[in-house]
């Protein structure tokens, strides 16, 4: 392998393998989901002053988890075909755990007791002791 | 020991397998191997990848009401060890495996049954547009083709 193969073949894409890195982790589309919720739109409506962020925090695009450095770039962004292609995402249900465990035919977990059982039990529990 | 199912394509964790990755809202994530964890890194939608559980259930490629789903279940209440229920609920089991296996069949030929048709239809679509590229005798003489020309023939006198 040469030297412009190496650099030229997919796996020597540095820009990708940053992307995926779990440093640089982004909000998960299930997250979003829950966040654009009209019970959590009160922690977006004022945003707290934080000199660590783009525009002070002050303009962040729910629906994409990403911070603007003023109005005008927010709005431009949300103009944008990116922006228009994550509201669509977000318009259906998230994929959860409990669909993969539905996939595998594994049923939702019965959490409380049922009465009935609990009496069996107990006559089990006479009849051993 | 508790058998967790992947969270990318639904199949069986083992405990010492796989990788589970656990979010900062620490909500966690198993993975049967780095197949689906890399798969899930590139945030890709189970539903969308077509290897899946997730992608043949919600494509209608398998059964997915039934009652036989029924009796998988996380079962969080611990039950005392009882011979005969033990004995009664491995005998169920078996039973009910072998009822799913007959739906599964029935649902999969159900699936595939106007396959046939629709194939063959298709193809006699296809020579009938390309009818004018069959000109060798060998292939001219054959049953099939002189068939279908013959219907061309038809179609083309109907038209007329």
């Amino acid at each position: 392998m040469g030297r412009l193969r190496r650099s030229r073949v997919h796996k020597g894409i540095r820009d990708i393998k940053r992307k995926y890195r779990t440093k640089r982790y982004m909000r998960d589309i299930d997250q979003i989901h829950g966040d654009i919720q009209p019970e959590n739109a009160s922690k977006y409506e004022k945003p707290e002053l934080d000199p660590e962020l783009p525009g002070l925090g002050q303009f962040y695009c729910i629906q994409c988890a990403k911070h603007h450095i003023n109005e005008e770039s927010l709005a431009e962004h949300q103009k944008g075909k990116i922006h228009k292609k994550r509201c669509k995402l977000l318009k259906e249900e998230p994929y959860s755990q409990a669909e993969a465990d539905a996939a595998a035919g594994l049923q939702r977990a019965d959490t409380k007791p049922k009465k009935a059982k609990t009496e069996a039990m107990d006559v089990a529990e006479n009849s051993t002791a | 020991m508790r058998l967790e199912k992947c969270y990318f394509c639904s199949s069986t964790c083992y405990p010492g397998h796989g990788t589970m990755f656990v979010r900062n809202d620490s909500k966690t994530f198993r993975f049967c191997r780095s197949k689906c964890h890399k798969n899930f890194k590139m945030k890709r939608n189970p539903r969308k990848v077509r290897w899946t559980k997730a992608f043949r259930k919600s494509a209608g490629k398998e059964m997915t009401i039934d009652s036989t789903f029924q009796f998988e279940k996380r079962r969080n209440i611990p039950v005392r060890y009882d011979r005969d229920l033990m004995a009664t609920t491995i005998r169920a089991l078996k039973r009910s495996q072998e009822i799913k296996a007959k739906r599964e069949r029935v649902f999969y030929k159900n699936r595939m049954s106007g396959n046939k048709l629709r194939q063959r239809t298709e193809n006699q679509a296809l020579i009938q547009k390309h009818i004018h590229l069959v000109d060798t005798p060998a292939i001219k003489n054959l049953p099939q083709v002189q068939k279908v020309a013959q219907k061309t023939k038809l179609m083309d006198v109907d038209m007329s």
